[in-house]
């Protein structure tokens, strides 16, 4: 299969149960839509890769947190931005940390339409935590090795 | 797309937030690195009238992907004059390590150091692999990631490649600026 023909079905395939892996590609169309069905809970969506070092010792962290405030509706959505390459790796990862929640993986055909999609001032540095409240409105940002203190008090006042 | 990136660092969303001051189409002013063995060198007696400015890394596996594609481009490109300045900005990597390195990948450019990461701040790099091309007046005429795949099979847009060749030409580059993806590069922490 050729890039392109890859990429437009995995376009089509957004929001559907994934593959082999298990992890949902996600284009642009499909992460508005996993927005729009989690509106009711606060949703704290974690871009990673298994690559990105810091992501990896984040994403302990952020299962924990879920853990903690799943009860008062606090959803962990992970989207992985690994090549195809590493898509089981990636899937290995989040099975082994024992990810409930929705696990995707970014395979959109324009990379910058993408990341301008989820927010226009993220350069796509990872990791990457968007906050959203319920409403599905984005409620926070954190790019970089973030404060997860900082990160649990702003999930705190959304829920 | 290393990083070291402490608290104030954040909700860090955007290369400005570094203090950038060489932008896309403004001019560099000469600065300072320093090479593997510690000694000063001036940005001024490494340019030429092409130079590539690419902020790397050691340890990280996007930055290191391009090991290969990166040598290939000043075997491609120093024949033509164009001279490569390549700088290790990152906290967590130091001069002994980014000598080692070199020598491990059989680097046939020097790479220097950006001590506290001066260097990116100023040009407001965040990844590595990152490059700027400036011209001979020291103009910046490219900026952002040296092709648009990690993996070399799917790369489709050879953009430093055709910042050079535009250059060389004498053309304006197009597209000047793209987004560079790496590692997040490991900056010290800043308390002010």
């Amino acid at each position: 299969m050729r890039r392109r023909d890859f990429l437009v079905a995995a376009g089509a395939a957004a929001a559907l149960p994934g593959a082999e892996s298990g992890l949902t590609p996600v284009d642009e169309a499909g992460y508005r839509r996993l927005l729009e069905a989690g509106r009711g809970k606060v949703l704290l969506v974690d871009f990673w890769a298994t690559w990105c070092a810091p992501c990896r010792v984040d994403l302990p962290l952020l299962v924990k947190l879920e853990a903690k405030y799943q009860a008062r509706g606090l959803k962990l959505i992970t989207v992985s931005c690994d090549e195809p390459e590493q898509e089981a790796d990636a899937s290995r990862f989040l099975r082994q940390l024992r990810v409930s929640g929705p696990a995707y993986i970014k395979r959109s055909a324009d990379d910058d339409r993408f990341i301008t999609s989820v927010d226009a001032r993220w350069s796509g540095a990872l990791p990457a935590l968007f906050i959203y409240d319920r409403q599905g409105r984005r409620a926070g940002s954190y790019v970089g090795e973030s404060d997860k203190a900082a990160v649990e008090a702003a999930l705190v006042k959304l829920l | 797309m290393g990083r070291a990136i402490s608290l104030w660092a954040a909700t860090l969303l955007a290369a400005g937030a570094f203090g950038q001051e060489f932008k896309l189409g403004s001019k560099v002013s000469d600065f300072g690195l320093r090479d593997v063995s510690g000694a000063p060198v001036a940005f001024g007696k490494l340019k030429g009238q092409v130079t590539v400015i690419g902020f790397i890394a050691t340890q990280c596996p996007i930055s290191n992907d391009y090991n290969g594609r990166m040598k290939a481009l000043y075997t491609d490109y120093h024949p033509k004059g164009v001279h490569f300045v390549f700088i290790n900005p990152n906290n967590t990597e130091p001069a002994g390590d980014v000598a080692q390195h070199t020598k491990q990948n059989g680097f046939p450019f020097a790479v220097y150091k950006d001590e506290r990461n001066v260097v990116a701040d100023r040009f407001g790099a965040e990844f590595t692999p990152e490059v700027f091309v400036v011209d001979s007046e020291g103009v910046i005429r490219y900026h952002g990631a040296i092709d648009d795949s990690r993996v070399e099979a799917r790369v489709k847009a050879q953009s430093l490649r055709k910042a050079l060749d535009a250059m060389l030409a004498g053309q304006s580059v197009e597209p000047a600026r793209t987004r560079a993806f790496g590692c997040t590069i490991k900056r010290v922490k800043k308390t002010s």
